[in-house]
Formats: C-alpha cells, structure tokens, sequence
C-alpha cells in the first residue's frame, strides 16, 4: 500500500512541476490555482504513505535513507505550502515540485526491507530530534530554491532580457525575503536540532559530544547561516552574494545528508 | 532634374542608440544646424526631426537627387563623423514614401511604443523651430499640418492610443521584477524635459510612492515637482540623493554621463545595497552603461525597454492597419495637391482649359455665322487658336522661366487660381 501511495505522489509531484512551468512561462490564474491544489493532494498521499510504513515499522519512518528523503520531500512541501497560503508563489512552486518529485522517486527506488531499529534509537528523542533537523533541512532547501530563482531573475534582469520563458518570476525583493526568513527559521529549527541531538547522545551515551561528520557538517551549516544572518543585519548583506551564501550552506546540508548516509559515517551514517 | 520632397534619416528601427545619440540635435543646436541645411544649394525647405528615437532631415529642393545626396553629408559634417559610418544606419525615402513617412512618424505608427503620445508633441515643437527660423515654407508647413492632422485622425478614430504601452508602463513592468511593491519607493527624476516628466508621471500612477524631481534649470524642477506631487532637489548636488533613490530616471542630456558608476558604488553602500532600478531615458545617455554592472543595479536605456514593449505589439496590430489607411488617404490627398505644384502640369492644364473654351465658344457661334465652307471653318479656329496663343504666350513665359522655388510656386499657385486649374488648394488652407 505504501508504494501505491508513493508512486500516486511521484505522479502527482511531476504533474505540479508541468503546471508551476506553465505558470511561469505564460500569464493565466489555471496554473496559478491549480498548482498548490495538486500539491496539497500530493502531500496527503506522500504522508499516507510515511503513515503506511510507520506502523508497519512500529516507530517513525525516518530512519533509513530512503525514509530520511521521503521524510525530507513531505516536510519541504508541506513547508512551501504554507508559505504559498501567505503568499503565492508559482515560480517556487516550480523548483519546489521537482524536487519533490526527485526526492519521492529516490525513496521509491531505495526502497528497502523494514529493519529492526537498534536499542539506542528507541527514545521519544527520534521523532524530536530528526523532526527538528529535517523540518530544518526543508526550510533550508525553500532557502536554497529562493535563492536559485534570485540568481536566474538577477541574471535576466541584468541581461536585459524582459521576454521569453521565466518572464514572470516573482520581484528579487521578494525572492530575497523569502530567502531571509527561510534562514532565519531553518537556523532556528537547526540549532534546535542540534541541542536535542547532544541532549540526546548524553541520555544515549553519557556523552554531549562526539566527533560525528554528521555533527560537524551540521555546525558547519550553523556557521555559514549565522555568518549569513549577521551579514545581513549588519553589514547590509542581501541579494546575490546573499543567495550564493545561501546555496553553499544548502549544499553542505546536502554533502552532510547524502554523504554521511552513504559511506555509513559516524552514529548517523550507522544508524540509517 | 525633378523637385521633390526627401526624407534621409535615422531611427530606432535602423540604429542602436550608440549611432543616434551621436547624429542627435540638441535643443540649442537645431537653430543653426537648420539654417547650415537650408543653406545648402539643393535645398529649398528644410525640418529637422530630432528625438531620443530618430533623427530625419526632411528636405524639399528642384533635385531631389542632389538634395538626396547632399543630406547624408549634412549630416556627417554637423557632427564630424565619416559618412561611411552613416551608411549602413540612414535610409532615404523619397516624394510619396517621404511623406507617408512623415505622416506614419507623427501618428506615432512609426515609434517604438507605437501610439505613444509624445513624438506629435515633438514633431510640432521641432516644425515650430523649423518654422521660426524660416526653414520650412510652404511645400513643408502644409506637409506638416498635414502630418498633424492625420495624427489627430488616427487618435480619435482608431483604438490605437488605448492599446499603446509607454515607456512609462514599460518601466512599471520592470521595475516589478526587482520590487516587491512600489507604494513604498522613491524615484529621482534627474533632468525634467518632456519625457522625463511624462515617464515620472507614468511610474506615479504605476504606484510608486514619492517623487523627487532634479532639473539643470532649478524653476523648471519646482514646477515639475508641484505639478507631479514631488520634491524638487538641487541639481548640482543630485549624488546626495541617489542613496534615498530606488529608482532613477536619468533624462538630462549633457556632454558626459551624468551619472557615474563611482556614485551610484557609494549609493548601493549607503543604501546597504538595496536594489537600484534606473532608466536612461536621455539620448546621448545619461547614465554610464558600466552602471548595470553594479550588483543591485539594474540599468536600462531607451533600447532595452524596446524588449518589454514588444511583448504589446500584437494586440495593437488591427488598430494599425486602420492608421494606414487613414495614412495612405491622406497621403495621396496630400500628393495631388504637391502635383499642382509642379509647372509641366499647371501648363498642360491651363492648355487645355482654354482649348476646351475656345472649342465650345466655335461650336456655340458657329451657326450663327451660317454655312461655311471647309476654308472658312479652318480660318476661324485658325483665328481663336491664334488669339488663345497670343493670350497664353506671356503667362507660359513666366511660368516656364525658373527663378527660385518660392517665385515659382507663387506663379503657379497664381496661375491655377486665376484660371481655375484642377484640383485648387482646400479653401480652408493652411499657407505659412
């Protein structure tokens, strides 16, 4: 049942991406009304499908790699969804929804047996801890697809190219804001993430620090968004160096998901 | 040797700004620059039309081929460039096409927002120059009103105005790629002339906030600032006010680039880099194009904002249509009355007017004169043909005798009145 659910989810991510392209490249309200409704119906059966696993497991499915990025492609949706209730915003909607889609495709094909999970994982820690971490992570990646979309609009804008494809791109002012609060809530979310992870690995171990990839990555994150987050509040720092900052943090979240996952680094690496 | 009317120029459609903005005639060098075109041997009646858009010399002269082959020198001798730079931007259009240009031009069917208000204005403000110093006369003035009146036509009778986009709009619609809203903006207004003015106007009802209006001319600036709701700034202190500037329109023409990069690299600082929109409405421009490389600057001229407004072209394309043919009627009502202006036609009519009365006065005294023999009817229309001859032998003199094209055109405008001729000039007509 759980795979029926996630492939009706893949086909419904790739049908959002086909409606949040068009909403881009031509003017009309279908696209713009029809886009988050296919989402919201998307992730209704994306989280039926975690719900489907998780009580066949008999704990949260997040704790294998395919689970992490099925977890991560509800949460970034689910995420962006409630910032488009606040304000529409086809063109993230068209970077949103493919990844979306290539996050459920990769849980689909990764998907693998139910394993028993080990005694230190049992705890009220791992909903917490991870639901943290990875809510931050998709607040990050809105972060991250804000950012891009900055990036194509500056370009197009400073080329002078008023026409073609992608002519209605939100406001970099807007994108830019998006950008803002996005990181100041994915540093929140972070942050948060990392406390419990330490309070958690000293009722696990009786230790508050280990030298974890997965935790220096994630410090390393910390850092760049902190340095980000001053920058702006000080020094005036926004738009396009704003955006490059932005995706490098974004791609160091992806090194420490991708990496740590597959070369089973650290009390993360095994865990999953 | 054929008089007629030429049009040599340049304009959006042929040249990239760079190539305008060095043939451009600003307001002070119009004055001796017309009176340098008439005083070239081939040319009788003279207009310069000089926008941000086009600049098109308009010429009348006895041979358009040497007036067709004096204007692009004209041209590269007022501004000291080679004419072989000129050639590959100019076109020529001669007698019909000439003023059917003219005519397209002042209907707006020839500008880049086709249907946009301001080129009749600048039409009529450089013809005013043209008219003032004496040279445009009479074959030009009418071209002219004429022109004017078929852009007043166009206006009422078809949709075309309605469906333009201006510069102004063209601006709104970039301005909300880089702003979230413009309730909250402020636009500098550097150098208030006509467009600058309008296009301010434009992005005021666009929805941008506040206003602040520099001007070279301080008065000016105030005047403009009242009328639009703004402040006006000192001019020669413009740099302190770029910081407090989201948007800027540069639209005073000057030797140099008013605005550096240098300044708006300290703006961007003290606006801690908050995005910076400007547009250079002003030919030559105002505005270093190394501006756009500013991050968070974003600089377009009066080129780039052809890009926008060529989205609107389609819808306008049935209006068009409507305009051309308004034009081409126009045109050639125009073009018969240039005919009868020309000396073959006036003599071949004033020929055959007093044939056609000397046949029908024989026709009508022939019976009473009885029956005549063969000899006798040809001694009679010997005789009237004879007396028509004596009759037309001074006028056809005069008429035949180039002087100068003023004292012709009087002539045969005397001739076609005296006698009747063809198609008269409208009663209600305009002579400057």
């Amino acid at each position: 049942m759980e795979q029926v659910f996630l492939g009706v989810a893949i086909v419904l991510y790739l049908a959002a991406t086909v409606t949040a392209l068009m909403g881009v490249a031509v003017q009309s309200d279908v696209p713009r009304q029809l886009m988050p409704r296919i989402l919201w119906a998307a992730l209704a059966v994306h989280a039926a499908a975690i719900v489907d696993r998780s009580i066949e497991t008999g704990h949260i499915a997040i704790t294998t790699f395919g689970e992490a990025l099925s977890g991560l492609g509800v949460l970034l949706v689910a995420v962006f969804l409630v910032v488009q209730a606040r304000r529409p915003l086809m063109a993230l909607g068209a970077v949103v929804s493919p990844l979306a889609f290539g996050l459920a495709l990769a849980a689909a094909a990764m998907h693998g047996g139910v394993r028993p999970l080990p005694p230190a994982l049992h705890s009220i820690w791992l909903p917490v801890h991870v639901g943290l971490a990875f809510l931050g992570d998709a607040v990050f990646a809105l972060a991250f697809s804000a950012s891009l979309l900055y990036l194509l609009q500056e370009r197009r804008l400073k080329a002078h190219r008023g026409r073609g494809f992608m002519r209605h791109l939100p406001s970099l002012e807007t994108l830019d804001r998006v950008n803002y609060t996005c990181c100041i809530w994915g540093l929140v979310l972070l942050t948060l993430g990392i406390v419990t992870g330490i309070v958690w690995a000293h009722e696990a171990w009786g230790r508050f620090w280990a030298t974890d990839p997965k935790l220096v990555l994630s410090l390393v994150v910390w850092g760049i968004y902190v340095v980000l987050l001053q920058g702006r509040m000080t020094a005036g720092w926004r738009g396009r160096w704003a955006a490059q900052l932005t995706i490098a943090g974004f791609a160091v979240i992806v090194i420490s998901l991708v990496g740590v996952n597959v070369l089973s680094l650290g009390y993360h690496g095994k865990a999953f | 040797m054929e008089r007629g009317i030429v049009l040599v120029g340049l304009s959006h459609h042929s040249a990239p700004v760079e190539v305008r903005e060095r043939l451009a005639f600003p307001d002070g060098r119009l004055e001796p620059a017309l009176r340098g075109l008439v005083a070239l041997p081939s040319v009788a009646e003279g207009v310069i039309v000089s926008t941000c858009n086009r600049v098109e010399v308009v010429a009348f002269g006895s041979d358009s081929q040497a007036v067709e082959s004096d204007i692009p020198r004209f041209l590269a001798d007022e501004h000291g460039i080679g004419p072989d730079l000129l050639g590959t931007h100019l076109y020529t259009h001669r007698g019909r096409h000439a003023v059917r240009h003219i005519f397209r031009v002042a209907a707006s069917l020839d500008s880049m927002v086709v249907g946009e208000p301001q080129i009749l204005g600048q039409l009529k403000e450089q013809y005013a120059v043209a008219a003032s110093v004496g040279a445009a006369g009479r074959v030009l003035h009418r071209c002219f009103h004429k022109s004017f009146e078929v852009a007043k036509r166009v206006r009422s009778e078809t949709g075309i105005a309605e469906k333009a986009v201006s510069i102004g709009s063209a601006a709104v619609e970039l301005a909300r790629g880089i702003f979230d809203r413009l309730e909250d903006k402020t636009a500098l207004l550097a150098g208030a002339g006509t467009m600058g003015e309008l296009t301010a106007r434009q992005l005021l009802s666009g929805g941008v906030g506040s206003l602040m209006v520099a001007n070279r001319t301080y008065d000016r600036a105030v005047d403009v600032a009242r009328e639009l709701g703004g402040i006006p700034v000192p001019f020669d202190r413009i740099e302190r006010y770029f910081p407090l500037a989201d948007l800027v329109i540069g639209a005073a023409t000057g030797e140099e680039f008013l605005i550096s990069p240098h300044v708006i690299e300290r703006s961007m600082r003290e606006r801690r880099n908050r995005p910076m929109f400007l547009i250079d409405l002003a030919v030559p421009r105002s505005i270093d194009p190394a501006v756009n490389a500013i991050d968070g600057a974003y600089l377009y001229d009066i080129d780039d904002l052809e890009g926008v407004i060529a989205d609107n072209r389609g819808a306008r394309a049935r209006e068009a249509v409507k305009a051309e043919a308004i034009v081409d009627a126009e045109v050639d009502a125009f073009w018969r009355w240039l005919e009868t202006l020309d000396v073959v036609p006036t003599i071949v009519a004033l020929r055959e007017k007093l044939e056609a009365i000397r046949k029908g006065e024989v026709q009508r005294h022939l019976a009473a004169l009885g029956p005549l023999d063969a000899r006798q009817r040809e001694a009679v229309e010997r005789l009237t043909a004879s007396i028509v001859q004596k009759i037309l032998h001074a006028p056809l003199t005069a008429l035949k005798r180039h002087q100068t094209d003023a004292a012709d055109a009087f002539y045969i405008e005397a001739a076609r009145r005296l006698f009747r001729l063809g198609s008269d000039p409208d009663p209600d007509d305009e002579e400057g």
